[in-house]
């Protein structure tokens, strides 16, 4: 039955093969965006889009709320649908790791990737850029894969202040990450999506990550920034 | 998340739905010229409804390219090395191709009056014309995550949205010609249209009871801009009233139907940018 369990793609669970994941501790983050400015040093990821975001949500009643926070990032899916999705092999994954990754040279910005995302993790760069040749095409969090062949953990764990990113590799059952999924009750963001996504939450009440009614009557404040950002954005 | 401080956009925007509806006509014009090889009646459109399916072929693929973010790196899709057959783009960049290969030769065998080729090359068109509809729909189908997009439907509206707007634009390319054409057209068009209405009852009706993302793409796609555009001019304005008009004695008469098939366009138009931007909304609060 092994073979009807996974999909050709998959590598979680394929002795010899790595499958890199990351554990966020959603109790630890304090939401204080030091993870996305690493990020955005490490990759001089342009004004505007992100590799790695902290969006949150407001919970309780005054005097008692709280900012819940929930980072973000490419989920590095085990069956992502945005590899499925590119029709010149731009977008793809690297079995031993399982990162999912883009050959920039070429990607036509057929933009197919990021319909298919269901998590918004992709973005189109802008066409001119000071310091990086890179341009025009989508990006997305590489799990820093530059870093993690060197040895090295992504440089939003690295920086994150609370230790809420934990960052290993989940077929080795003795690495960190295995211990807390396997210990610990995490979620995954859309698992009905059936993309397999690799990065845990601890913590997670899906009854905020989830779309809810507040999508229809956002805040008027919220919707203001909201269309503040999309003129600013060429949206 | 309910709040946010980072937005995201819609992937496609409605050049898409410019070109699906371009393409949809372009296939069904192309359908038309070789139905006028085997049903007289059509002979007529032979050539004026090849040469606009050529016009707005050509027309499509400028939209197709200009929409990419590298427009130069669009000869990709055709590199063996580089194709991806999971991937419906990557079919539908092999059936434009061809079915454009196939227009080519299609008008030099017309004008060499070669009909037995003619003939050939038509039905097989015609073959690649059908996948251009289809493989839209898959375009959209295939996204698991999507709201009114992830339905079996989408291939087979695709193809009737196609035929209801080819349709149209041959009845204003017919004019006055002939009766028997002018009968057929009407038809062409009521069935057609009936298939989209039918489709569309079935796709609110599941959507408006589908899941939390389904349910909330329901009540944008029925209330504010998004419901006037789909409601009002593409399922009220754009299919029923037409849907009617051709029923009624005044649909009949050549004038209505030039005012059912203006109308049956706009619709047509109107639903596909409906349902390309409906399927968007939703995420971009996720
Ligand atoms: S999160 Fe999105 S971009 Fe990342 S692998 Fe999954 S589908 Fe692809
Ligand atoms: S935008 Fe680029 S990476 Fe994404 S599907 Fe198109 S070609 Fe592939």
């Amino acid at each position: 039955m092994s073979e009807l369990r996974l999909s050709s793609i998959e590598t979680r669970g394929v002795p010899g093969k790595k499958r890199y994941a990351m554990v966020i501790d959603l109790r630890r983050c304090i939401g204080c965006d030091a993870c996305m400015t690493a990020c955005k040093a490490e990759f001089d990821v342009p004004v505007g889009v992100f590799r790695t975001w902290v969006p949150y949500r407001v919970v309780g009643t005054y005097p008692n709320v709280r900012k819940h926070f929930m980072p973000r990032l490419c989920n590095h899916c085990d069956d992502p649908p945005c590899v499925r999705a590119c029709p010149v092999g731009a977008t793809y994954k690297v079995e031993d790791g399982g990162f999912v990754l883009q050959h920039y040279d070429r990607c036509i910005g057929c933009k197919a990737c990021m319909a298919s995302c269901p998590y918004n993790a992709r973005f189109m760069l802008p066409k001119s850029r000071t310091y990086t040749d890179i341009t025009s095409v989508v990006d997305k969090c590489t799990f820093c894969h530059h870093r993690v062949t060197q040895g090295l953990a992504p440089a939003c764990v690295v920086t994150c202040i609370g230790r809420a990113r934990i960052f290993g590799d989940l077929n080795d059952p003795a690495s960190e990450v295995s211990r807390l999924v396997s210990t610990l009750p995490t979620q995954v963001l859309r698992p009905e999506e059936g993309t397999k996504p690799h990065v845990f939450y601890i913590g997670l009440d899906r009854h905020n990550s989830e779309f809810g009614r507040a999508v229809y009557s956002p805040l008027e404040v919220l919707e203001e920034d909201r269309q503040a950002f999309n003129k600013n954005h060429g949206a | 998340m309910g709040d946010f401080n980072i937005f995201h956009h819609m992937p496609w925007s409605s050049t898409y739905s410019i070109y699906f509806f371009t393409i949809g006509i372009s296939a069904a014009l192309f359908f038309m010229s070789t139905l006028s090889w085997y049903r007289e009646e059509f002979r007529p459109l032979r050539a004026s409804a090849f040469y606009l399916s050529f016009v707005l072929l050509a027309i499509s693929g400028l939209l197709l390219i200009s929409d990419l973010s590298k427009p130069a790196r669009f000869l990709n899709i055709m590199n063996p090395a580089y194709l991806n057959f999971t991937s419906p783009l990557a079919w539908g960049g092999l059936n434009l191709l061809s079915f454009g290969a196939v227009s080519v030769a299609y008008f030099f065998m017309m004008r060499k009056n070669d009909e037995g080729t003619s003939r050939k090359l038509a039905v097989l068109g015609s073959l690649l014309a059908l996948g251009l509809p289809i493989y839209t729909g898959f375009d959209l189908t295939v996204h698991q995550n999507r709201p009114v997009w992830n339905t079996p439907l989408m291939p087979i509206l695709f193809v009737a949205l196609s035929l209801v707007s080819g349709a149209a634009v041959a009845s204003f390319l017919a004019g006055g010609k002939s009766e028997k054409l002018h009968v057929m057209l009407r038809r062409f068009m009521l069935w057609s249209a009936g298939a989209v209405g039918a489709m569309l009852i079935s796709l609110l009706g599941t959507t408006a009871y589908g899941g939390s993302g389904q349910e909330l793409t329901f009540m944008f796609m029925t209330s504010g801009a998004l419901g006037g555009i789909f409601i009002g001019v593409g399922i009220l304005l754009g299919t029923a009233a037409p849907i009617l008009l051709l029923l009624a004695p005044f649909g009949r008469q050549q004038g209505g139907m030039m005012l059912a098939a203006l109308l049956l366009l706009v619709g047509g138009m109107a639903l596909r940018y409906s349902i390309l931007v409906g399927g968007q909304i939703v995420q971009t609060y996720f």
